[in-house]
């Protein structure tokens, strides 16, 4: 039973020891030091991973850790959801992690850079296993703050204020979501989430329009995390400037987290059938194509590779949202699955990135050319994961793609059910617009380019090893999909 | 009667003669009167809030041998109790994380003239708290603002002293409206006594006469009591006495005095007027816009503040205004919410003011924020401290400053007309605050490469260390297990009809 | 309205005198005369109150030559009430004094923004 709270505890204390305990700079003995600090969270990571897995398959009833007032108890339940987010998050997680211990070697305090990186594993845990709406409240907060410190890690000015901003807008978006929850709190029978939604028909008959903007701004609110237009603006200044692989957690789980927000809404709480064919569904798909479209165009236009990437994840999580907006079985898998191919994918892409810098320290796209020449197992990673994102088969992307794309045709929505889909490839035309460069420049660089200059600088293996390993997952989510698909369709029935 | 209905007479008498004590007494004894004195009140309040929560009736006792409408009377429920319970551990707390700045800030030989106004202080504000007569009310008041005032001015710079004129100013004429409302309504009414008040209001009203009167006296008494509270337009005076003044003042004027003037005003409010009969009046709306505008603009003036001690000074400006807002909701959940975060704010405030001396202690003393960058890593536990209150303030959950948030939604959920108003402000407040204070926390947990002020270690300030942690575990009490408190506030509001 | 005001000039007039030492106190810039408006203030209330206490004939509630009917004497909460009060007034006005004297000898002046703006240049 306290089986399910060890992956939540456990790295939240032990990265608020690494935090108040390894707080002395890496002074004098300082390779040693270091050495230490590294075993010491990669193994704090590899238990909590551990730990997470064996809750996952083993912890099956819920948890009430305490009441915060009588009726809103801080309660854990592992569902097939929270399952498929937690899932991604360890891997991703991992992954990432051990990317960092390689990277963070040129950073400054890489103390705290673990111990906040174990906390925000910890709450995204918490997160995935939250079993009522207020535990998710408290846990997405909790998961602003303890993300903060990634994003601003390198304490420049640049850095404090773009975290600042990330503060700013979530912190508006959580309030925005708030107001939601103490509406509901007053007109549903539980806060618990409940596949099907939980709100009393006679609330739903006599105030059903006002629930319906309720909603809208708990979307909206929610949204502000999944970078969803018009909230949109933080995205592209704060990931970028965090370090490489905190880039990557951040734009492949993190936001995941406001999806996973906006799935618990829409699809546990005020129910599909509610909200199907109202003014709100229409007004939230435009919402999300427009930010496909426009996140897609703000790409193609960056110069600088991770910026570049971040302006993608806008675009990208908005698929995602897309199909969670148009709510039927076929979108909504598409959606789902998309949350993991584009989990993988874009933790790839900004892996790579980190690579690109670490090695070289370019940073911006037309810098790049023969880059592939020097190292090429990057950025052919980095290739087949593009391919993915674009949407070409065999990969992960181009299932999800399909699905949400013959959901929104199936759908019966007047003129979006055909919009949705032009969009969605003309953002994929983008996509490879903004993506390709790289490789293309990568491995011909033309003619005049001085191939005698050309080293190999292949990163080291703590590098390359875990961008292979999820550019290997994002493949094979694309050759076996029917595995996925099955977990998904159970999840899809359940909450239609 | 039972023995312990003398409680209440005993703490106030308890405090009243320990400051007279106190001015024979030299500093060093006069500090462990006064901390037993705070110490034995609180236990005393404790004891008395166990007895009223077992029996579930308030009780009334004679100031002398007159019966009603002639004597003058004390009287206990269980809010009264829980607040002065409250109040002494705000006050030993604040009192025992100040007490190293006081070496430096006040001269020696006046120690003990400190410590006399502190029990003043606690004193006034437990008869405040305990009274049944609106007289005796307002001399406590004055008496609250004087020893306000040199609480204030015991520091002697010439901010503090023009801050304790202003203060004063400021104060008189809170008291001046509160005086003459007061005696329009023993003009009306022909009682002092609260309850035969109350009696008397609503035979009047009922009857429909003396409306305007009636109205004239219950807004200027509301006025008085919010320039006293700090209420928005009426905050001139705040920033500098909070401030500049030694660090235990600040906390317990921030958290204590203002909250004291507040409750007498919730008091008047359900025992002299009615519930019901000032939520007619348009009263409540007046209040509620005054509170909506402090919660803005406090913060705004608080993010233009580039002085630590100023900013935590301007958001007492903002939480006020929440309070009001909650009277303003004119329903008894909003009272509910606007009592709690009084317990809340207190709590959190004075943790803010401690915390803050400690990193402006490791900065040379500067208050300014670019001279605190890093002061978190020097003063470690100030500044765990500091996140902690900040964290409470902008209302994050496991933190107090979340429940009262949440209890003011609640509330405004009810209310039809404020309700988008309130949600509104609420949201725009939070963001604000989150402005603010987290802009300090970044602050003083950014490091600096080559800093050339000295840390400061745990040995060196294990009692300044205990009283954060202690202030930080009451937070998060009031966070995690509110619904005792809140249960106990609306027990103590319904012993108050 | 107006003949009820004639009928109750004492209310009205201590309401202006509450009025004039409100605004002394709150608009004066020199600390004297803003303390001479808080004794206007609260010397208006005590004539206020003074004024509700007495009942026209009666005679202040002393006992002189053995009358002990309640008849005889006007109602005494009301003087009890100001003298109360002029305790208080006294006590907070000479906290006044004391901190006028203190600002002034810092400063040496009374004005209350010149004041401020003096602490402004000092910085602290």
């Amino acid at each position: 039973m306290y089986l399910i709270l060890l992956p939540i505890l456990f790295p939240i204390l032990s990265g608020a020891i690494l935090l108040i305990f390894f707080r002395t700079s890496l002074k004098g003995n300082e390779k040693a030091k270091r050495k230490t600090l590294v075993i010491i969270s990669g193994s704090l990571l590899v238990i909590t991973a551990l730990l997470t897995i064996t809750a996952l398959l083993t912890a099956k009833e819920s948890f009430t850790l305490f009441y915060l007032t009588e009726t809103l108890p801080i309660t854990f339940a592992i569902d097939a959801t929270g399952t498929l987010f937690s899932l991604l998050a360890v891997i991703v997680m991992l992954c990432a992690g051990f990317f960092s211990f390689a990277y963070m070697k040129h950073e400054d305090h890489e103390s705290r850079y673990y111990g906040y990186y174990l906390l925000v594993f910890g709450v995204l845990n918490a997160l995935c296993f939250a079993g009522n709406l207020i535990t998710f409240y408290l846990f997405f907060e909790l998961l602003t703050l303890s993300s903060m410190p990634l994003v601003l890690h390198n304490g420049s000015k640049e850095a404090v204020m773009a975290g600042l901003k990330y503060l700013f807008y979530s912190l508006c978006g959580a309030y925005a979501a708030l107001f939601g929850i103490y509406f509901i709190y007053r007109n549903s029978t539980t806060l618990t989430f409940t596949a099907g939604g939980v709100l009393n028909p006679s609330t739903v008959a006599e105030h059903g329009s006002f629930l319906l903007l309720v909603a809208f701004v708990m979307i909206l609110g929610f949204g502000v995390k999944a970078g969803m237009f018009p909230m949109h603006a933080w995205l592209p200044t704060a990931h970028p400037v965090a370090p490489a692989p905190a880039s990557a957690v951040l734009s492949a789980v993190i936001v995941k987290a406001g999806v996973l927000a906006i799935i618990r809404i829409v699809y546990y709480i005020f129910g599909a059938n509610f909200l199907r064919g109202s003014w709100m569904q229409t007004a939230w798909i435009c919402l999300t194509l427009i930010t496909i479209f426009m996140g897609s165009m703000l790409a193609y236009r960056e110069p600088v590779l991770k910026k570049r990437l971040a302006y993608s994840t806008v675009s990208q999580l908005s698929y995602i949202l897309f199909g969670l907006a148009v709510m039927n079985d076929t979108s909504l898998t598409g959606g789902l699955l998309h949350v993991l191919a584009h989990g993988f994918i874009k933790a790839v892409l900004f892996l790579c990135a980190g690579a690109i810098i670490y090695t070289t320290g370019k940073t911006r796209v037309d810098e790049l050319r023969g880059i592939g020449k020097e190292m090429p197992l990057t950025i052919w990673c980095y290739t087949i994961v593009s391919l993915g994102l674009i949407g070409i088969p065999p990969t992960g992307g181009f299932i999800s793609k399909w699905y949400l794309a013959t959901g929104s045709l199936k759908s019966g929505l007047p003129i979006l059910d055909v919009l949705g889909p032009v969009i969605l490839l003309v953002s994929a035309l983008l996509t490879a617009g903004y993506l390709l460069p790289v490789t293309i420049q990568g491995f011909f660089p033309g003619a005049d380019y001085d191939y005698g200059k050309l080293e190999k600088q292949e990163p080291s293996k703590l590098m390359t090893v875990p961008i292979l390993i999820m550019t290997v997952l994002s493949v094979l989510i694309g050759l076996f999909p029917n595995l996925i698909t099955d977990y998904l369709t159970a999840i899809v029935s359940a909450v239609l | 009667m039972n023995f312990i209905c003398n409680f209440p007479f005993f703490s106030i008498l308890l405090s009243l003669f320990s400051g007279t004590v106190c001015s024979m007494l030299p500093a060093k004894a006069a500090k462990v009167v006064n901390r037993v004195v705070i110490i034995t009140v609180g236990i005393l309040s404790a004891i008395l809030l166990l007895y009223l929560l077992s029996t579930g009736e308030p009780f009334v006792y004679w100031m002398g041998h007159f019966p009603a409408p002639w004597g003058n009377e004390i009287r206990a429920g269980v809010l009264e109790a829980g607040m002065a319970l409250f109040f002494c551990i705000i006050m030993y707390l604040s009192m025992a994380g100040g007490a190293h700045k006081l070496y430096g800030e006040v001269v020696e030989s006046k120690h003990n003239l400190y410590y006399i106004l502190v029990n003043l202080l606690l004193c006034s504000l437990l008869a405040l708290v305990y009274t049944n007569d609106m007289f005796t009310a307002y001399v406590f008041v004055e008496i609250n603002t004087i020893s306000a005032c040199g609480l204030i001015m015991i520091r002697q710079v010439g901010r503090t002293i023009e801050a304790a004129v202003r203060y004063m100013i400021m104060s008189l004429l809170g008291s001046g409206l509160l005086l003459f409302g007061l005696c329009i309504m023993y003009d009306l009414t022909g009682h002092l006594l609260m309850s035969n008040i109350k009696e008397s209001v609503s035979l009047l009203v009922a009857n429909g006469e003396y409306q305007i009167p009636l109205i004239v006296s219950v807004a200027l008494m509301c006025v008085g009591l919010c320039i006293k509270s700090a209420l928005f337009p009426f905050h001139a005076w705040l920033p500098d006495a909070y401030g500049y003044s030694t660090v235990s003042s600040a906390a317990i004027l921030s958290s204590l005095v203002s909250k004291g003037y507040i409750f007498l005003l919730i008091k008047i409010i359900y025992r002299v007027i009615g519930f019901d009969i000032f939520n007619s009046t348009r009263i409540i709306d007046v209040l509620f816009v005054f509170g909506l505008m402090g919660m803005i603009f406090g913060s705004i003036s608080a993010i233009r503040e580039n002085d630590i001690r100023r900013m935590i000074a301007f958001s007492s400006v903002a939480q006020i205004g929440y309070i009001y807002m909650g009277f303003g909701m004119g329903t008894q959940a909003g009272m509910v919410a606007s009592i709690f975060h009084i317990l809340s704010h207190a709590a959190t405030k004075s943790l803010l003011f401690i915390a803050a001396i400690g990193l402006t202690d490791v900065s040379n003393g500067s208050r300014k924020f670019i001279d605190l960058t890093g002061a978190a890593y020097r003063n470690k536990w100030a500044g765990a401290a500091f996140m902690a209150g900040s964290l409470s303030m902008v209302g994050v959950p496991l933190f107090s400053g979340f429940i009262s948030k949440l209890l003011f939604s609640q509330a405004a959920v009810q209310v039809e007309g404020k309700m988008l108003a309130s949600l509104i402000v609420l949201g725009i407040s939070t963001v604000l605050n989150a402005i603010y204070f987290m802009k300090t926390v970044i602050r003083i947990y950014t490091p600096v490469k080559e800093s050339s002020y000295s840390g400061i270690t745990f040995r060196e300030m294990k009692g300044y260390a205990v009283v954060l942690v202690c202030f930080i575990v009451l937070n998060v009490i009031l966070g995690v297990s509110s619904q005792p408190v809140v249960n106990m506030i609306e027990q103590g509001l319904a012993m108050f009809a | 309205m107006g003949p009820n005001l004639l009928a109750n000039y004492g209310e009205a007039v201590s309401a202006i005198l509450f009025c004039i030492g409100f605004t002394n106190l709150l608009l004066q810039t020199n600390l004297i005369k803003k303390i001479i408006g808080l004794n206007i203030m609260d010397s208006a209330i005590y004539l206020f109150l003074a004024e509700k206490g007495y009942i026209a004939g009666r005679v202040a509630p002393i006992v002189v030559n053995g009358v002990t009917s309640t008849e005889a004497y006007i109602n005494p909460i009301p003087s009890g009430l100001v003298l109360t009060g002029i305790v208080v007034s006294v006590s907070v006005t000479a906290l006044m004094l004391s901190l006028t004297i203190r600002l002034y000898t810092r400063y040496h002046t009374l004005d209350l923004d010149e004041i401020s703006t003096q602490l402004k240049k000092e910085g602290r």
